[in-house]
């Protein structure tokens, strides 16, 4: 199940971002070598980085990735680290859950407003309720960790400097 | 005031429990908000920042500099790299240790990365120390602190987040970038001279290579110089915004790492997978650092911090002098963009109230996070090569980047004593 969902996951960001890449490659291409440019490609980018945040948020939660101070421990005794990590998880599920409820009414109130981007008119709800959905979703595989043991991150994996 | 202190003792609290940074941030800024505003407008704004975060065309020039920098990782560029600038410097004492330092310069010139760009290095420079009986604490050191040149030397990842949050222009901090990076180089190779000079046999000259060799190996590195002069030529021409760049760079490294064949189905899949993981993890601290710095901008606390220090009559230098100073301690034992992320909230203001120029500041704030990456215990670009390079104790490279910690130190007192070496290229810029 986890797997899957890393694999879902993992392919729709990464559809996303090669997607991000080629347009504004095309489109700053096109525009600056033979004045013309793709209609739309701004909204496009806007709508693919929801897919590549979003999408990319339950596997940063999955690999426990996110950036935290471990440096304490080798100080707690076992238990506390364990019992740490199960409240941490809840508290994480919890502000996610939250989030995803929050975005769902966001994209409740687009989808009654009826609001398209200016150019291509899509529609913007469906992508906020994407957003809401992964958002429960990562907030649902908080909850499925708090059973498994802790993986250890090798050193500078997902480190962004 | 108060209010802010203790949203920042909670959040503190709260990270020293284990809770991930980005979430310990939004609760604060969370309950923050709402237990001084009302719950409504915390919840509708917290809506609204993940909403136009999500949604902003600007921030695609994040994931697009880190896939860029992935690629070109991938692409195998650091060998000719490390070759080419062996060929020019290699006959010199310590030959090895000034080449790695330049072939990182060179890395961080399409890498916005300190983390892999010392990775990348590792895996090239280091077997060929190891060979001429380089002591491990001198090659790790200089593999640590060269790779702090990759945030330095445009693009870079940590540039972009303090545009973003401070809302300076990138392209000029990119242009800001330039000098310090080449003059942080110069000082390292300087600094490699005074250690070699004092340790002689652990740091054999190589052969000087001839003119037309030296010429042929520069060939092997046109890849690498056309994407620089495109990229960041363009950016600083005003032909491209940061972002046009960004885009245009990762497509060219794409291509690029295409042509050599180093790419498989597997390899593209995790390369951008990694990259949009990475821009995941940042995006969450980004609007966490949004909420919680919303919190704190409705208390009174940068106004209150901004009275505080102009009626302690310092001098608007020694205060910088000051927050440096704070935070060259604080990164030797924090993660140095949480530092950032925490800190710039309540010290921008200060500093733009002291009439200095945000450009220089952010070339300020990422010359402290380069000597935080490398100052003991706290530093990751240690922590990297000690995970890659099993055979090295922590012990020999914690002796082996000091010296390089010192010579950052002396670079940061530059760079507050003359802006200018900072602001002079941008100036230049439309």
């Amino acid at each position: 199940m986890r797997k899957l969902l890393e694999h879902f996951c993992g392919a729709l960001c990464a559809v996303a971002l090669f997607a991000i890449m080629a347009l504004t490659f095309f489109d700053v291409g096109g525009r600056k070598l033979l004045s013309q440019s793709i209609p739309g490609s701004l909204e496009l980018t806007e709508l693919l980085m929801v897919v590549v945040i979003f999408a990319g948020l339950p596997l940063v939660s999955s690999r426990g990735e996110h950036v935290i101070f471990d440096s304490l421990d080798s100080v707690w005794p076992v238990w506390f680290v364990k019992m740490q990590r199960a409240l941490v998880h809840v508290l994480c599920a919890g502000l996610m859950l939250t989030l995803a409820y929050l975005m769902w009414n966001t994209a409740g109130q687009f989808a009654a407003n009826g609001d398209i981007t200016a150019q291509l008119k899509i529609p913007k709800a469906p992508f906020i309720y994407s957003m809401a959905l992964l958002c429960g979703i990562t907030g649902l595989l908080h909850l499925a960790l708090i059973a498994q043991p802790a993986r250890t991150l090798q050193e500078g994996e997902g480190v962004a400097l | 005031m108060i209010e802010s202190l203790l949203g920042f003792a909670a959040i503190f609290t709260l990270a020293l429990l284990r809770v991930p940074l980005a979430f310990a941030m939004g609760i604060v800024g969370v309950a923050g908000i709402g237990l001084t505003r009302g719950w409504m407008p915390a919840l509708a704004s917290t809506a609204q920042v993940v909403h136009e975060t999500g949604f902003a065309y600007t921030l695609s020039v994040i994931p697009l500099f880190i896939l860029m920098g992935n690629f070109v990782a991938r692409a195998g560029l650091a060998h000719e790299l490390f070759a080419a600038a062996y060929a020019f410097i290699g006959h010199f004492r310590g030959g090895l240790a000034h080449a790695t330092v330049a072939a990182c310069a060179g890395f961080g010139a399409i890498c916005g990365s300190s983390i892999a760009t010392a990775a990348t290095m590792s895996k090239v420079a280091y077997p060929s120390m190891k060979k001429m009986g380089y002591s491990d604490s001198l090659s790790t050191g200089v593999m640590a602190a060269g790779g702090t040149l990759g945030i330095m030397i445009p693009p870079s990842t940590i540039m972009v987040i303090y545009g973003i949050i401070t809302e300076t222009n990138i392209g000029k901090l990119f242009a800001a970038g330039v000098i310090p990076g080449i003059l942080t180089a110069l000082l390292m190779m300087a600094g490699i001279a005074v250690i070699t000079a004092r340790d002689p046999e652990h740091a054999p000259p190589g052969e000087r290579t001839s003119w037309p060799n030296r010429w042929k190996a520069l060939r092997g590195i046109w890849g690498v110089i056309l994407l620089v002069i495109v990229v960041l030529g363009g950016i600083y021409g005003g032909i491209f915004t940061a972002t046009e760049g960004a885009g245009f760079g990762a497509a060219g490294a794409f291509l690029f790492a295409l042509a050599r064949r180093r790419l498989t189905w597997a390899i593209l899949y995790q390369v951008l997978v990694e990259s949009a993981r990475t821009t995941a993890m940042l995006f969450t601290l980004l609007i966490a650092a949004t909420i919680f710095a919303n919190f704190v901008n409705f208390t009174s606390m940068p106004g209150d911090l901004k009275d505080w220090i102009t009626h302690l009559g310092l001098s608007p230098i020694m205060i910088i002098s000051a927050m440096m100073l704070i935070y060259v301690v604080l990164g030797t034992v924090m993660e140095e963009l949480t530092m950032v992320l925490l800190t710039i909230p309540l010290f921008f203001p200060i500093v733009t109230a002291l009439g200095f120029d945000p450009v220089w500041f952010g070339v300020l704030i990422v010359m402290i996070v380069q000597i935080g990456l490398i100052s003991p215990p706290v530093g990751m670009n240690l922590f990297v090569l000690n995970a890659l390079l099993p055979g090295v104790g922590l012990g020999a490279i914690f002796r082996g980047c000091w010296p390089f910690v010192v010579v950052m130190i002396f670079v940061l007192g530059l760079l507050i004593a003359f802006p200018q070496l900072s602001l002079w290229l941008p100036s230049l810029m439309q």
